[in-house]
């Protein structure tokens, strides 16, 4: 559990972070979305206490990340595959770091085959490239076998391979209730790993909810309903404050609301549904509408369900 | 959230960062290094080398006895120790710099957030091993020394504790430079800047308050220079000779080897401790 309140950092005249509450669940994968400079590289350098807020302040399960006794069990960081020192080797590096908490090297050793180190494990880190840097970076995050983890960008430079593995591993992770936190500027990957998703823009949260309300909740993502029954549906919709239009006899196109809700709402009136199709095109979409209009979700409403209702 | 289903909450085991468990860390750093070695390397080459050099080279005819003798064996163990200090500044600055240059310092203040730890357990393990590496550069030159020197004629008196005290005194300054290096170099956090200052104070500083001092005879600044880190450890590394009675310029300080020894102890304490408070307060 992260819990962030009024959570500011100033640099100079600019600011970073804008006073922002979140809370990231244990059980979870929750997105940290934004644009480069939204501020969500200093938000978790703020959770690890690499930088000091300005305000606000943020916890841990319920503690400051330095007031824990054992703080690589507690949370398990990759903010930057590149701090590692160049001239060291991977396997000593990550020695290095577990000698701090007493981690045998038969922990370094299970990471190492973790990630898929294996090869370079003995070689100097300045010679990696950006993939095995990032693994390497997995590497040191999973090394205390944490309760929480916390991922700036964490597919960042990896193949195909590694990506879905990455996926599945977080999944996997997020399964056995530790909370994960994790960045991305691959929206696409966001919609199919996160559980949970944080917008970030200019500092402030713009959108904070279920992954699919966001999507649902863009413009543009829209739902594609095909029916013989298209009267009786639509009107139906309407009342539910979604705005539906028919682009062929028995197709109609609604926004406004989400799939499962047009489901819902279908059974319940008895309207054959022949196909029930959400077109949330991309979370990129989803995403760019988010952060060109921040004003809208800038709100306080960080909690969950009330800002899915506020902005229908 | 939607969720009614109870969550499993994972808690996790292990054990507490310790300090034994930084400075183990901090080892595995500075070992697993490569300027490290070739910085002792070089310490180790330089001591002995030069002491071969003056034990080899030197005319003693007649040989002196008494103090002189044996400051003069001193000087045979000790004349590289300004070369010295500057390799040993060098490796002070990188082990630190290196981590600032690198980001490995993230990874470091992550491991141990509360970083007073941290630099505690880098600047005690640069200390001890410094100060091995020390001693057996020393160690060797003064086999290397008293037989060369016994060979013509100068027999190194052994059982003068004074004698010990010197090249303790030596070994002292190089531990003591390293770590005003090594504070400035947190302080600074750039390598290049960090070595140009670390040289500048221990290597151009004396040379240029020793210029200007005697050029302008003003007294202050000739005092200045003898608390200079390199003027402070030449006194803590000399073998005390009785003053020849020779005239001294009123108000000139005479450091003696423990006065040049608390010189350094206070250089290094004020330093390291706003690194430690600059640590502290500065974003990573």
């Amino acid at each position: 559990m992260i819990e962030a309140h009024s959570l500011t950092k100033r640099y100079g005249a600019k600011t970073a972070v804008d006073t922002i509450d979140f809370t990231v669940r244990p059980g979870h994968v929750t997105g940290f979305l934004g644009p480069n400079g939204a501020g969500k590289s200093t938000t978790m350098r703020m959770i690890v206490g690499l930088d000091r807020p300005t305000n606000g302040s943020v916890t841990v399960n319920g503690k400051p990340y330095a007031e824990h006794r054992a703080p690589l069990h507690q949370v398990g960081a990759l903010l930057d595959a590149k701090a590692v020192h160049t001239g060291r080797s991977a396997r000593n590096h990550l020695l290095a770091i577990a000698a701090t908490h007493r981690i045998g090297a038969k922990r370094v050793d299970e990471v190492i085959g973790l990630t898929g180190l294996e090869s370079v494990a003995r070689k100097r880190v300045g010679g990696f490239s950006l993939g095995m840097g990032q693994r390497l970076g997995l590497a040191v995050a999973l090394l205390g076998d944490p309760a929480t983890l916390i991922l700036d960008e964490p597919v960042n430079g990896l193949d195909p391979e590694g990506v879905a593995w990455v996926r599945q591993f977080v999944r996997h992770l997020a399964g056995e209730g530790r909370t994960v936190f994790l960045s991305s500027h691959l929206m696409s990957e966001m919609a199919q790993t996160a559980d949970h998703i944080i917008v970030l823009g200019r500092g402030r949260i713009v959108a904070d909810a279920p992954v699919n309300e966001i999507l649902a909740n863009a413009s543009g993502g829209s739902v594609k309903v095909r029916t013989p029954q298209i009267a009786q549906l639509g009107p139906l919709l309407e009342s539910e404050g979604a705005s539906a239009t028919a682009t062929a006899p028995d197709l109609l196109s609604v926004t406004g609301i989400v799939a499962q809700r047009v489901g819902e709402i279908a059974a319940s009136a008895g309207v054959v549904l022949y196909e029930l199709t959400p077109l949330t095109g991309s979370l990129e979409d989803a995403y760019m509408e988010l952060t060109r209009d921040s004003i809208e979700y800038a709100t306080a409403d960080y909690d969950t369900p009330t800002t899915a209702e506020a902005t229908r | 959230m939607s969720t009614s289903t109870p969550t499993p909450v994972f808690t996790p085991t292990g054990r507490d960062l310790s300090f034994g468990g930084v400075v183990a860390s901090e080892w595995i750093k500075f070992r697993s290094i490569r300027s490290t070695w070739w910085c002792f390397a070089i310490l180790v080459v330089l001591t002995v080398g030069f002491s071969l050099l003056l034990s080899a080279s030197l005319s003693v005819d007649p040989a002196p006895t008494g103090d002189s003798a044996q400051s003069l064996s001193v000087q045979a163990v000790t004349i590289s120790t300004t070369f010295g200090a500057l390799v040993v500044s060098v490796l002070g600055v990188l082990i630190i710099s290196g981590e600032y240059g690198t980001g490995m310092i993230r990874s470091t203040l992550t491991a141990v957030p509360k970083r007073t730890p941290a630099l505690l357990a880098k600047a005690l393990v640069f200390a001890i091993a410094t100060f091995v590496v020390a001693v057996i550069s020393f160690g060797i030159s003064i086999a290397v020394s008293v037989v060369l020197l016994s060979g013509k004629g100068l027999e190194t008196d052994l059982a003068d504790p004074q004698y010990w005290l010197a090249i303790l005194g030596g070994v002292c300054y190089l531990v003591l430079v390293g770590l005003i290096a090594f504070s400035l170099g947190a302080i600074i956090r750039n390598t290049a800047g960090s070595v140009a200052v670390a040289l500048g104070l221990v290597l151009a500083a004396p040379i240029v308050l020793n210029i200007v001092g005697v050029l302008t005879q003003l007294v202050w600044m000739q005092n200045l220079e003898k608390i200079l880190p390199s003027s402070a450890g030449s006194a803590l590394a000399a073998y005390p000779v009785e003053s020849s009675g020779a005239p001294t310029t009123e108000g000139l300080w005479t450091i003696e080897p423990w006065a040049g020894g608390l010189i350094l102890v206070a250089w290094v304490v004020v330093l390291f401790s706003t690194a430690i408070v600059l640590l502290k307060r500065r974003d990573a």
